[in-house]
């Protein structure tokens, strides 16, 4: 990450909600706090003395719960002056937890910095509510669904086209009629391209539809989704998947 | 303004410090060679000592000399309860509690999923096996109460449910001495949501 000296002169922004993504030690005792804005986007500010065992703004260095922000500075790097509870607790556990981190390493890898995007803050909030209602030990499943709906939001809101309900000349989708999708273009005839994933019509349907009950729809709508993220984030892959995949090993 | 390549090399070393940035560095080294020699010679003598003779205890996974650590050796300690922790400085805290006199296994780390430190890292095979040696039954696990913490917590609770092993969590809530006034909101809520029972 390029630092820039940190600014602390104007341009003080109060009480923001704010969900902090990850934080990287900064200097001898300071953090750098990668925070979601709901007005501001990705926030990058630095936490003076948080590595501080005393630090007050250490203990609410908390991801997952939606937290009220002060900071300044016009500069890339802002300097953090405060951090508030404002909502009720949410607290994720297990498999839940995972599926935070998971999320908020996909906005650290695609949101662009001070760039608003107030209401995929607003899904990420309702969704890392959902995922702290979940019971103890959810099936994988019902997580699965959550992520694929999240995954989705974050892409259109993002602004990278996922067009679900007509194929890459405006006609309508079929149901029963197979497609490949390629990303930037769309689901196109499978004889069409060589590129994207295989897929029926009803998953295109269904994933406009957020409607994720059926089989088929939630094995190929994990595919599509992988396929488009892979695509958007590049060759460096992502280190919560890599780690679901190496506990699997024991 | 070239200072000799010597001193160049001692500086950057000190760079490999966490939180040293060239300043400090600097600082040091010069503090070292002009007004604290005899310091800078026993630094340099505890490094290398320390390199050379420390390694991980076979039991717990501590620094120790030895290839079982004296925690490990003590007979007079419960050999049923194993604690899990992050870091060596964890042990100590628990150890100056004088209310455990179990077992411990140090995991050096903790499951960092954003950073890219996964079970590898943190010594999960050695854990594994450690707690399946037959007169373990119950596990403790004493990771701190980050999100990190609790998921590294939660991973290891279900390898080791898996596995037959009984598994318990520390608590947490109110300090010592707390009072309710005076205590932040997170930790106030944490308390009010895993409260429990009055017998
Ligand atoms: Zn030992």
């Amino acid at each position: 990450m390029a630092v820039s000296k940190p600014d602390s002169g104007s341009h003080k922004q109060s009480q923001q909600p704010v969900f902090i993504l990850h934080t990287y030690p900064f200097k001898e005792t300071s953090l750098v706090v990668e925070m979601f804005s709901q007005e501001f986007g990705r926030i990058a500010a630095v936490a003076k003395g948080a590595r501080r065992p005393l630090s007050a703004m250490r203990g609410m260095l908390q991801s997952f719960q939606q937290l009220a922000g002060t900071w300044s500075g016009k500069n890339e790097l802002k300097t953090l002056h405060d951090l508030e509870w404002m909502t009720g607790l949410t607290l994720l556990r297990g498999d839940a937890l995972m599926c935070g981190f998971y999320m908020n390493e996909l906005l650290l890898r695609l949101l662009p910095r001070d760039d608003a995007h107030a209401q995929l803050f607003e899904y990420y909030a309702q969704t890392v509510q959902t995922l702290s209602t979940l019971q103890q030990m959810p099936d994988s499943q019902q997580l699965a669904q959550i992520m694929r709906r999240f995954e989705l939001k974050m892409l259109q809101e993002l602004g990278y086209a996922v067009p679900l309900t007509y194929d890459e000349h405006g006609e309508v989708i079929h149901a029963n009629e197979s497609y490949r999708f390629e990303a930037d273009y769309g689901a196109c005839a499978p004889s069409a391209t060589r590129h994207g994933v295989l897929m029926q019509g009803s998953t295109l349907l269904d994933m406009a539809r957020g409607d994720y009950s059926n089989v088929v729809t939630q094995a190929q709508s994990k595919q599509l989704m992988r396929y488009l993220l892979q695509h958007y984030l590049g060759e460096k892959p992502l280190h919560t998947r890599q780690l679901l995949v190496d506990l699997q090993g024991f | 303004m070239n200072s000799p390549a010597v001193l160049e090399q001692l500086i950057s070393a000190l760079r490999c410090l966490p939180g040293v940035g060239p300043k400090s560095s600097t600082r040091m080294a010069y503090h070292l060679l002009q007004r604290d020699r005899q310091g800078a010679q026993l630094l340099a003598a505890s490094l290398q000592q320390a390199l050379d003779k420390l390694a991980h205890c076979d039991y717990c996974n501590n620094f120790s000399e030895h290839a079982v650590c004296s925690v490990c050796q003590d007979t007079a300690r419960d050999k049923t309860a194993l604690c899990v922790v992050e870091m060596p400085t964890d042990l100590m805290m628990l150890e100056n509690t004088r209310s455990y006199h179990g077992q411990y296994f140090v995991l050096m780390g903790k499951l960092s999923p954003m950073d890219g430190i996964g079970p590898k890292d943190i010594h999960l095979d050695k854990l594994l096996k450690r707690a399946q040696d037959g007169t373990v039954n119950e596990v403790i696990l004493a990771t701190n109460f980050t999100s990190e913490g609790e998921a590294t917590a939660h991973y290891i609770g279900q390898m080791l449910k898996s596995r037959g092993i009984q598994v318990s969590r520390i608590a947490r809530g109110l300090p010592m001495g707390g009072e309710i006034e005076y205590v932040d909101s997170g930790t106030l809520s944490t308390a009010l949501l895993e409260r429990k029972a009055v017998t």
